[in-house]
C-alpha cells in the first residue's frame, strides 16, 4: 500500500457513500415504496458482513473458535442482554475456545 | 438489549400515541455508547496492527485508516495482494466491499430530513452500527440526532484504536489470542437484534446471510456482500404485524 493507492481506495469509498446518500434519496422521492426496501437493507447487508467475519479466514471458509463466540452472542442477543455483555462474552468465549 | 431506545422497534409489542408521549430518552444509553466505543477501539487496534505489519510505515497506516474510513476496504485490498492479486484487482476488491456503505447511505438518506451539507457529511460517515441504530428511530429529527451520537462514540473509539494499533503494533502482537476478532461481528449482531425480531427483518437477514455464505467459496471478494441485497428484496413480501408508518 502506498499513498496513491490510499487516495484511490479513499476516492472510491467516498464516492459510493455520496452517491448512495444523494441518488438514493432522490430515487426514494420518486418511488416512496422503495422506503421499505431501504429499511430492510441493513438487516440483510449487516448479516452478510457478520457471516463473512465469522466464517472467512484468508479468503476461504474456515470454521473456528469465532463460531463459538457468535453462538454465545446470538443467545445473549435473543435474551436481550445488554450490549456490553454480548460483546465481552463473545470475545471471552472465543478466546477460551482457542485455549482448549 | 435496548440499542434502539424506547422509540425504536417499529414492529414492537405496543403502540405509543404520538402526541402526548412522556419525555423519553432517545436512542442508545451512555453505557451502550461506551461499549460501542470500546468495540471500535478494539477493532481499530486489531486492524491497524495487521495493516502496519504489511505496510511497515506508521504514517501511512494512520493516514490510510483515517482517509479511507473503511477497515473492510483496507482488509480486502491487503487480502487480494496477499493472495497474489494485481493492484487493480486489489483496489476493485476494496471498492466493492465498501459498496455496503453506499447501500447503508441510501437507507439513512431515506430517513434524513436535513440540508445538503449535513446530508453529505452524514453520507460520508455511513457505517453499519450508526445507520442500523439511527433508522430504528421514529422521527427524522431523532434519526439525525441518534446517528451523530453513535457516530461520535464510534469514531472516538476507532481513532484512538488506530493510533494505539499503529504506534504500538509491534508490542501488542497477536490480537486473536484475546478473541478480539469475534468482537466486531458480535457487536453487529447486537445492533441488528431489534431488526431480527421483526419477521421481515429476520427474513432479510436469513436470506442475505445464507446467500453470502453460499457465495463465499465461489464468488470474488466483495460480491457475496452485495448479493445479500437479495435478502432485503425477498423480505419485502413478508408483512410485519404493525405497519405504523402509513405513506
Amino acid at each position: 500500500m502506498t499513498w496513491p493507492i490510499v487516495a484511490l481506495l479513499a476516492a472510491g469509498v467516498w464516492a459510493q457513500r455520496l452517491v448512495g446518500m444523494f441518488a438514493g434519496a432522490r430515487a426514494l422521492e420518486r418511488q416512496p415504496a422503495l422506503g421499505r426496501l431501504a429499511a430492510l437493507i441493513p438487516a440483510a447487508v449487516v448479516m452478510a458482513v457478520i457471516v463473512q467475519l465469522t466464517f472467512v479466514a484468508g479468503g476461504s471458509i474456515r470454521i473456528d473458535a469465532r463460531l463459538v463466540g457468535m453462538v454465545v452472542a446470538g443467545v445473549l442477543v435473543w435474551r436481550r442482554a445488554p450490549f456490553v455483555v454480548v460483546v465481552v462474552a463473545a470475545a471471552t468465549a472465543t478466546a477460551l475456545t482457542r485455549l482448549l | 438489549m435496548d440499542f434502539s431506545g424506547p422509540s425504536g422497534g417499529r414492529g414492537g409489542d405496543h403502540t405509543v400515541s404520538m402526541d402526548d408521549a412522556p419525555p423519553r430518552r432517545i436512542g442508545p444509553s451512555r453505557a451502550d455508547l461506551a461499549a460501542l466505543g470500546l468495540t471500535f477501539f478494539a477493532l481499530g487496534v486489531t486492524v491497524n496492527v495487521l495493516v502496519l505489519d504489511r505496510v511497515g510505515d506508521v504514517g501511512l497506516t494512520i493516514g490510510a485508516a483515517l482517509l479511507i474510513n473503511s477497515a473492510t476496504t483496507e482488509l480486502a485490498y491487503l487480502a487480494v495482494r496477499d493472495a497474489g492479486g494485481t493492484q487493480v484487482a486489489a483496489i476493485i476488491a476494496g471498492w466493492v466491499v465498501a459498496s455496503r456503505f453506499g447501500l447503508l447511505a441510501v437507507s439513512l438518506g431515506a430517513r434524513l430530513e436535513v440540508g445538503r451539507l449535513h446530508r453529505a457529511a452524514a453520507g460520508l460517515q455511513s457505517f453499519d452500527p450508526n445507520v442500523a441504530v439511527a433508522i430504528q428511530q421514529r422521527t427524522p429529527r431523532d434519526v439525525a440526532r441518534v446517528f451523530w451520537r453513535v457516530t461520535a462514540a464510534m469514531h472516538a473509539g476507532w481513532i484512538s484504536g488506530v493510533l494505539v494499533g499503529a504506534l504500538l503494533g509491534n508490542v501488542i502482537g497477536d490480537s486473536q489470542r484475546f478473541g478480539l476478532d469475534a468482537l466486531f461481528p458480535a457487536a453487529l449482531l447486537a445492533i441488528i437484534g431489534n431488526l431480527l425480531r421483526q419477521r421481515s427483518g429476520a427474513t432479510a437477514a436469513a436470506v442475505g446471510g445464507g446467500l453470502c455464505l453460499v457465495l463465499i467459496p465461489i464468488a470474488p471478494a466483495g460480491v457475496p456482500i452485495i448479493a445479500s441485497l437479495v435478502g432485503a428484496v425477498v423480505a419485502l413480501r413478508i408483512p410485519d404485524r404493525i405497519e405504523s408508518r402509513a405513506t
